[in-house]
């Protein structure tokens, strides 16, 4: 065993280089951060569509709903089964309403709203499944609508 | 500039910075954001203006192109056309229908009738009305989606205005 060394054979590693990595490290993954992710259900499969293109910048506010292919809506993670869906997307319909009036004080209820509504759903999703989503948003004043696809198929 | 070197004085102790507990708190907060780290998927958009079903036939727009003794064609002097897209049972592409009953024989004979249609400069359809089968899974429907979109208006613009109503059983 080792016994205590004499201040003067004491070993202090310079620990600086070590830190400015570790701050380099935390910064660079400050800066990657990804809040948007939190929206999205990665476990969805999308569909492959070659056309569809990433859109940088999508105007005004963003509605993401997330459906898997036994219709469950799903947004921030949180399900919404098929009967609460059309007041959940009444109750969104809502709030966008008011977020437009403070751009423009004259839109009314019924006025199409200028939301943009992502719409992520599983590949294997059926029509009336979705539909139910879709014709939901239509009746609360929705217009604007992104299908989210990938364009090349993702390795597994 | 000539740097002025400080000179020790002696018996002057040195001042060291104990960089351990800075350290020890960086390699958490790195820890975390490793463990949280997701990247995010490369998503294609595929952008359209939904507006809810209307009726196919607007009364005096068919009264117009019925007006017109050179019309042949059913869909014109509308502006809207539909298709009919219906799924079997396991969600593939069961039959589609150009019009009210022009069947297509898949989406590549889709695609060039759809081109024909909208290259006649006399055509003034500016929507299309998806009738969807219940069945159709996702991943399909985007398919004809697809081939809906890449087609474009003898205005120049490219088809956006499409609308989904599910077919009758």
């Amino acid at each position: 065993m080792s016994g205590t060394l004499s201040s003067e054979n004491r070993a202090e590693p310079n620990l600086t280089p070590l830190l400015d990595m570790v701050f380099q490290l935390i910064t660079f993954f400050m800066l990657v951060v990804n809040f948007k992710t939190a929206a999205l259900d990665l476990n969805l499969r999308l569909p492959v569509v070659g056309s569809a293109r990433p859109v940088e910048s999508l105007a005004g506010d963003l509605l993401v709903l997330n459906i898997d292919k036994e219709g469950t809506l799903k947004v921030y993670n949180n399900p919404i089964k098929g009967m609460d869906i059309p007041a959940f997307i009444a109750g969104e319909a809502q709030a966008s309403l008011l977020a437009a009036r403070r751009n423009n004080p004259k839109i009314q209820p019924g006025d199409d709203l200028p939301t943009t509504v992502i719409v992520r759903a599983d590949k294997e999703t059926p029509f009336k499944l979705l539909n139910r989503v879709v014709s939901s948003c239509q009746k609360n004043g929705f217009r604007n609508f992104s299908l989210k696809a990938l364009n090349r198929k993702q390795e597994p | 500039m000539r740097r002025r070197r400080k000179k020790k004085r002696r018996g002057e102790s040195e001042v060291t910075l104990n960089l351990a507990a800075m350290l020890d708190m960086a390699f958490q907060l790195l820890t975390f954001f490793i463990l949280t780290f997701r990247p995010s998927p490369v998503e294609g958009d595929v952008m359209l203006r939904l507006p809810p079903p209307m009726p196919t036939v607007v009364s005096e727009k068919a009264e117009e192109a019925g007006s017109n003794e050179k019309n042949t064609s059913l869909v014109q002097g509308m502006n809207t056309l539909t298709i009919t897209v219906l799924g079997s049972p396991n969600g593939s592409i069961h039959q589609i229908m150009f019009g009210s009953d022009t069947p297509i024989a898949g989406l590549g004979a889709l695609d060039a009738k759809l081109r024909a249609t909208f290259g006649d400069p006399n055509v003034a359809i500016d929507q299309v009305i998806l009738q969807v089968g219940s069945l159709l899974s996702y991943d399909q429907l985007m398919q004809v989606i697809d081939v809906c979109t890449r087609q474009k208006l003898p205005s120049g613009d490219r088809l956006s205005k499409l609308s989904l109503v599910e077919a009758p059983q």
